[in-house]
């Protein structure tokens, strides 16, 4: 198998930053190829790439004019036949689109090739004027990525990168984004979320869920077969309940549709989780003030988070009446998800002053 | 009475705003006109309100390619009867089918300017040579910003003169001042008699050939070419010179010189010589100026170069 990386992004965004920082600090001991079709203002040093044992293949001509699209699927090939690498890394021009690369990887129809990073790389300084300008090629580089990396964040106020965010989220909600400084992250973190994405939401989750039934539980309506793992809240609600608790054996399957005439929630189609990315930095005080609101919220369940704090990084864990903080290590983003029953995204989104 | 058009061209962020601005507000430029100014692009620098009521500017901006048509044009004269105009335009539009648009009658295109950042130059111009080619082709003035001392004043001024002869050539250093970017060394010895010219060097002997005829007359010159035939010269005159890519891969051209010689008529197209001649110079009516013209002394064939594109480096 042979996974190959995409880069793209515009001129001087900062593509071949990351990619040296990614081939020396994450992809070590890999058989690596770049295959470059854009002749770049630093240009990855030949001595340091020998050193590494990776293969680089330029294409002539970064034009825009004529179609590259053949060349492309040619020079792939001939990468793959010619060294069998674990990784194929493919620069591509800064001013072509994402999308069009994506399909002459494709068009190559090889097996053993597997698509693996799609990252744009954006100058978080430049990134509302490019969109205004730039128009299609742009937005098609946000809009088809999996990871969008922010350069040049350290040169950004935090409203600034707040700004930048959202005019990135406003093309590609779904992307991964990477927006703490690079030189203050390792290699493996940014290649962790270029394959793994954005892992956080689905952690919660699993934690959350059930472990019998995998569903998600309200304390106030719980699995009777094991309710007593789900002990973290108040018991005292449970006797409202008991109706449920008899004659039936609970599965949390999907059978028990009388839940629902009494009002009450049922897993798959109430609760909800709810994940979203920010560089937005707290204080511990601010932060603690938002999440001791957060957790009296009664539809909130479960909700757990990392943000930047001002020098340290604060990790939160929040259940109902009770919520906690910690330090911890700087991760690419901040992140924050959580898990509830018709969550009032706004409203979150305004206490943890995001609008 | 006739209205004159400036058009600005030139890419996103290579100074087109603050060269407007600094135009509008120039004492020379300024006797009270109303000007209108088009604007086609928003970069980071804005026009200030301030500066717009001083000098009587009417602002409009149009957002789509497809919007800026003679129709609008013709609205704008109507609604705004301006004395002049100024046009920012787009980076990423075509100069060429902006040429092509019928303007409102008494408009008249006086003068087409192009900025160009010289710290992105070499980047946008390995990388989108098609886009830069554009902005820069039909251009009167060429203005490079961001100089900075130790730039090879060559390298810029040869790329813009493969693509556009006839452009002139401002250079502005990073702190405002105007050209003072030095004369760089070229790479061979233009004091001697004979000039043995290595190929990598071919693309700035050229342009400097082309821009200082006098400076080699009578020398002798030796180096590698392609040969190619024109049906519209004399029987003993062939050209010879190297391919530069004007806009990009598919679109390449010759950059040679005229040479006199009695073994024309042996020559065909795509023949590689490695050519002695001597310089002289001769007024070419086409280009409205001085060129440089070889007489063949000797000429020995060879093969074709490798990479038989010329640099300007």
């Amino acid at each position: 198998m042979t996974k190959v990386d995409l880069f793209s992004g515009f001129l001087g965004a900062g593509k071949t930053t990351v990619i040296r920082k990614l081939l020396k600090e994450a992809m070590q001991g890999e058989k690596c190829v770049l295959i470059e079709n854009e002749f770049g203002e630093i240009g990855i040093d030949g001595g340091f790439l020998k050193e590494a044992g990776v293969e680089i293949t330029e294409m002539n001509s970064g034009c825009i004019c004529c179609s590259l699209v053949g060349d492309f699927e040619e020079a792939l090939k001939k990468v793959l036949e010619q060294f069998e690498p674990d990784r194929i890394l493919i620069e591509p021009s800064g001013v072509g689109k994402l999308s069009d690369v994506l399909q002459a990887v494709e068009n190559v129809k090889d097996e053993r090739l597997v698509i693996n990073g799609v990252v744009t790389v954006v100058d978080g300084t430049k990134v509302k004027m490019y969109k205004k300008n730039f128009g299609e090629f742009y937005n098609d580089q946000l809009h088809y990525a999996k990871t969008i990396l922010i350069s040049r964040a350290q040169k950004l106020s935090h409203e600034k990168l707040d700004e930048v965010i959202k005019l990135i989220q406003e093309e590609n909600s779904e992307a991964s984004l990477v927006s703490t400084p690079w030189d203050e992250l390792s290699g493996a973190q940014i290649l962790n979320v270029m394959e793994n994405g954005n892992q956080m939401l689905k952690e919660l989750i699993a934690e959350t869920a059930c472990p019998q039934c995998g569903h998600i539980h309200d304390h106030e309506h719980e699995c009777e077969d094991h309710h007593h793992e789900h002990h973290h809240e108040d018991h005292d609600h449970h006797h409202e309940h008991e109706e449920h608790h008899h004659g039936r054996e609970c599965s949390c399957g999907h059978d028990h549709h009388d839940h629902h005439e009494h009002g009450h929630h049922h897993a798959d189609d109430v609760f909800e989780s709810w994940g979203i990315e920010t560089a937005h930095v707290y204080t511990e005080a601010e932060l603690k003030a938002i999440l001791d609101e957060l957790c009296e919220n009664e539809k909130i369940l479960r909700a757990k988070g990392m943000v930047a704090g001002e020098e340290d990084w604060y990790y939160f864990d929040l259940v109902p009446h009770e919520a906690e903080i910690r330090k911890g290590s700087k991760d690419v983003i901040g992140k924050l998800c959580v898990i509830g029953t018709h969550i009032d995204k706004e409203a979150v989104k305004q206490l943890f002053r995001l609008v | 009475m006739a209205v004159p058009v400036y058009l600005f061209t030139g890419f996103l962020e290579s100074g087109k705003t603050a060269l407007i601005s600094n135009t509008l507000l120039d004492e020379g430029f300024n006797d009270g006109e109303k000007t209108l100014l088009i604007r086609c692009e928003e970069g980071i620098e804005e026009y200030e309100e301030k500066m717009l009521k001083q000098t009587r500017t009417a602002l409009v901006t149009v957002e789509n390619e497809q919007d800026l048509c003679s129709d609008l044009l013709v609205e704008f004269d109507r609604r705004y009867e301006p004395d002049r105009v100024m046009i920012e335009f787009n980076g990423l539009w075509s100069v060429n089918q902006f040429l092509e648009m019928d303007m409102p009658l008494d408009w008249l295109l006086v003068q087409i300017l192009t900025t160009i950042d010289a710290q992105t130059f070499t980047s946008y111009m390995s990388n989108m040579r098609s886009l830069m080619y554009d902005q820069i082709f039909a251009s009167e003035v060429v203005i490079f910003n961001r100089c900075e001392p130790e730039m090879k004043k060559s390298f810029l001024r040869s790329n813009i003169k493969a693509i556009n002869k006839s452009a002139q050539l401002i250079y502005e250093m990073s702190d405002g001042s105007i050209n003072d970017l030095k004369d760089d060394e070229l790479p061979f010895d233009v004091k001697a008699d004979f000039i043995d010219l290595e190929d990598d060097d071919y693309g700035l002997w050229y342009m400097d050939a082309l821009e200082n005829p006098g400076k080699y007359k009578g020398k002798i010159i030796r180096f590698k070419g392609k040969v190619m035939r024109r049906p519209e010269d004399d029987e003993d005159i062939y050209v010879i010179g190297r391919l530069a890519m004007v806009c990009c891969a598919e679109d390449m051209q010759l950059i040679g010189l005229m040479v006199k010689s009695d073994h024309a008529e042996q020559m065909v197209d795509g023949d590689w010589l490695t050519l002695t001649a001597q310089i002289e110079v001769i007024f070419d009516e086409e280009y409205g100026a001085d060129v440089p013209f070889l007489i063949e002394e000797s000429y020995e064939r060879c093969r074709p170069m490798k990479d038989e594109i010329v640099s300007f480096s």
